[in-house]
């Protein structure tokens, strides 16, 4: 018991001394009269040639770099710098022990750094204090605005509901006053009595050829719009939005981390159809980052067995017409959401748009032929290509023309 | 008049059955009218027809791999012209370098692109796509993925900013250290645009194409030993 005491004791004294060794390097090293070398132009070079794979108080693609000085010599690290490899290879145990805690990554050799670079990298690496670690105040209120729409008309529904109730309760309870007054009244005729004293008679008002004539009208209305719109429907896959083997969110993706379309799907702009990504472009990123996700174990799986993952096809264009990506993506500069909608919210990908005849014929219509390209100063010039078409059109007075005009119209440009 | 009242209420029950189940369910298609006219017979790509997979292909895949080792016609000889009319006879475009060759490979591939205005913003275009996340606008290794990602390289300074086309075109093919290989998803012409545009963010070129004078080292590596005699260009 006391010696367990003892040796905690020791070891809180240890930690405490350990942090103010460091502590004093680290105002040894901030100290300018020290004269060991620059830190502004360590922090230069540091961006330039370390960052990318070392962060100065966590791991990263390397070690931690705080306290190095404290670690090694400057004669090694010099040498470790200009070139690890040859380090290693001279079998210093160290780097050896170094490249294989590492999952032997090599570093990058960097032969051109002189002395005084190296110094002035120590000196900014030894500078940086420990950040503080902040708690984000976090977390909720992010989804409230997503439901806000759809909420809002059942809000304004419920209250005409609400409105309509009290409003026939008042009345309720007015022609029941009414006709208690009335009762207590002697002075009434014969007609007046029989209004006052009449029962009412939900049969009799239910079985009333008003009342039916009226009710088979709303219902052969009704009967009518829904036959009409589940027929009109046919064939429709607007706003089909299936759930997916993986749950990929395309507002993770292209919302919050900007990854372009083309990046995954790579023959949009080259091909009739857009690519579904294979497995191993996933992979280019989620090697690292977040592997450990069940959902991104999928890939692995799927990877293992030589099993293509199965996405769910969401927009689905029938063989009886011929659509081609990249002619609307390269010759017809559409953008990708023009078609598709704003997919970088949503979470899971829906059919924006009706893919119907009338609407590729409304679009058909109404765009104008871009018969320019860009140069190389960005300035829009005319399109070799379209010289003679557009001359013909100008012989004809027009300037400019639109899809239809260049047989957009045409049923065997789509039908064949 | 009971049996009319039943009749009533049936009905009512029906149309409001009826109106209730409007909106369709999320994962549900629709009807199709004839699928015969809407599923291709041909095997097209991409396309998913329930219960009649294809027979040929495993897991009913339309897709084929290639035979082992074909080379695709468009990157064997490469005669192109581009948006202003320029052509381009740019010989033999695709080279067969080995994974572990990024020496070789930055010795001997020559870009076989002009340096360009309208490459270069080619090369910008196709740089947005395929490199802009990680590395950034400007290629400072800082893009929203690389940030992520953690390791990405800066290509505007540094030892990065000396290295040559060939290195570069290998390091896209194959990738380096970190970068897995992007073969599969930029095509050779692709990848000697974006190394043209890469030269710009190195400050090895000026956005006109013009060369600056900085030292570039001919056939250096990042990993090379020691330091190469360096020749400007």
């Amino acid at each position: 018991m006391r010696y367990s005491s003892v040796i905690q004791d020791i070891r809180k004294l240890a930690v405490i001394l350990a942090v103010f060794v460091l502590g004093m390097q680290v105002a040894f090293a901030q100290n300018p009269t020290a004269g060991k070398g620059d830190v502004a132009k360590g922090k230069d070079l540091f961006a330039n040639n370390c960052a990318s794979c070392h962060k100065i108080h966590e791991p990263s693609t390397g070690p931690a770099l705080t306290g190095i000085t404290a670690r090694r010599n400057e004669a090694w690290l010099q040498k470790w710098i200009r070139n690890s490899q040859s380090v290693i290879k001279s079998g210093d145990a160290y780097a050896v022990k170094l490249y294989n805690d590492w999952n032997q990554t090599a570093m990058n050799s960097f032969p051109d750094l002189t002395d005084g670079d190296i110094k002035d990298l120590l000196v900014y690496i030894e500078s940086v204090p420990k950040p503080e670690i902040k708690k984000d105040p976090q977390g909720g209120g992010a989804t409230a605005g997503a439901t806000a729409d759809s909420g809002s008309t059942n809000i304004i529904l419920g209250a005409l509901v609400v409105v309509l109730l009290v409003i026939l309760i008042v009345l309720l309870v007015l022609t029941s006053l009414l006709t208690r007054l009335l009762k207590q009244r002697e002075d009434l005729d014969e007609a007046e009595k029989e209004v006052v004293e009449s029962k009412f008679d939900l049969g009799k008002v239910l079985g009333s050829k008003a009342f039916l004539g009226v009710l088979t009208a709303i219902i052969f209305l009704v009967i009518a719009k829904i036959g009409i719109d589940k027929t009109m429907d046919i064939g429709m896959q607007q706003g089909y939005a299936p759930s997916q083997p993986i749950p990929f969110s395309h507002k993770l993706h292209i919302g919050k981390y900007k990854i372009a379309c083309q990046y995954c799907h790579t023959t949009v702009m080259k091909g009739k159809s857009a690519s579904i990504p294979s497995s191993n472009i996933c992979m280019n990123c989620h090697n690292t980052i977040k592997n450990g996700s069940p959902e991104i174990q999928k890939i692995y799986t799927a990877i293992e067995k030589n099993q293509p993952v199965q996405w769910v096809r969401v927009h689905n264009l029938p063989d009886l017409v011929y659509f081609n990506h990249s002619q609307h993506t390269v010759a017809g500069k559409v953008a990708c959401e023009q078609c598709h909608g704003k997919i970088e919210e949503m979470e899971v990908v829906q059919q924006r748009s009706p893919l119907t005849m009338g609407w590729c014929i409304d679009c058909h219509r109404q765009t104008l032929v871009s018969y320019t390209a860009k140069d190389g100063n960005g300035k829009d010039v005319l399109n070799p290509y379209y010289e003679k078409l557009l001359a013909f059109h100008k012989s004809k007075g027009k300037t400019q023309f639109k899809v239809e005009d260049i047989g957009g119209l045409e049923c065997s440009k789509c039908h064949y | 008049m009971k049996i009319h009242k039943y009749i009533l209420s049936a009905f009512l029950g029906t149309t409001l059955l009826g109106l209730s189940s409007c909106e369709r369910d999320p994962n549900d298609p629709g009807t199709e009218f004839a699928p015969n006219m809407y599923t291709s017979v041909a095997y097209d790509p991409f396309s998913q027809v329930a219960d009649s997979t294809n027979k040929v292909n495993p897991y009913g895949i339309n897709m084929r791999e290639p035979a082992k080792g074909s080379v695709s016609r468009r990157n064997y000889k490469t005669n192109y012209t581009d948006s202003a009319g320029v052509k381009y006879d740019l010989g033999l475009m695709v080279y067969n370098t080995h994974k572990d060759s990024l020496e070789a490979a930055a010795k001997n591939l020559k870009n076989p692109l002009p340096f360009t205005k309208e490459i270069l913003a080619e090369g910008k275009e196709l740089y947005g796509y395929y490199c802009t996340h990680c590395h950034g606008e400007e290629g400072k290794g800082d893009g929203l993925v690389g940030q992520k990602y953690t390791g990405v390289a800066n290509l505007s300074g540094g030892a990065i900013a000396k290295v040559n086309g060939g290195h570069i075109y290998h390091v896209i093919t194959h990738g380096k250290g970190r970068m897995w290989a992007h073969a599969s998803q930029i095509n050779s012409l692709e990848r000697w645009k974006i190394v043209s545009y890469v030269h710009v963010l190195q400050g090895q070129i000026t956005p006109d194409g013009k060369s600056v004078a900085v030292a570039v080292a001919k056939d250096s590596v990042a990993t090379t030993a020691k330091p190469e005699e360096k020749k400007t260009k």
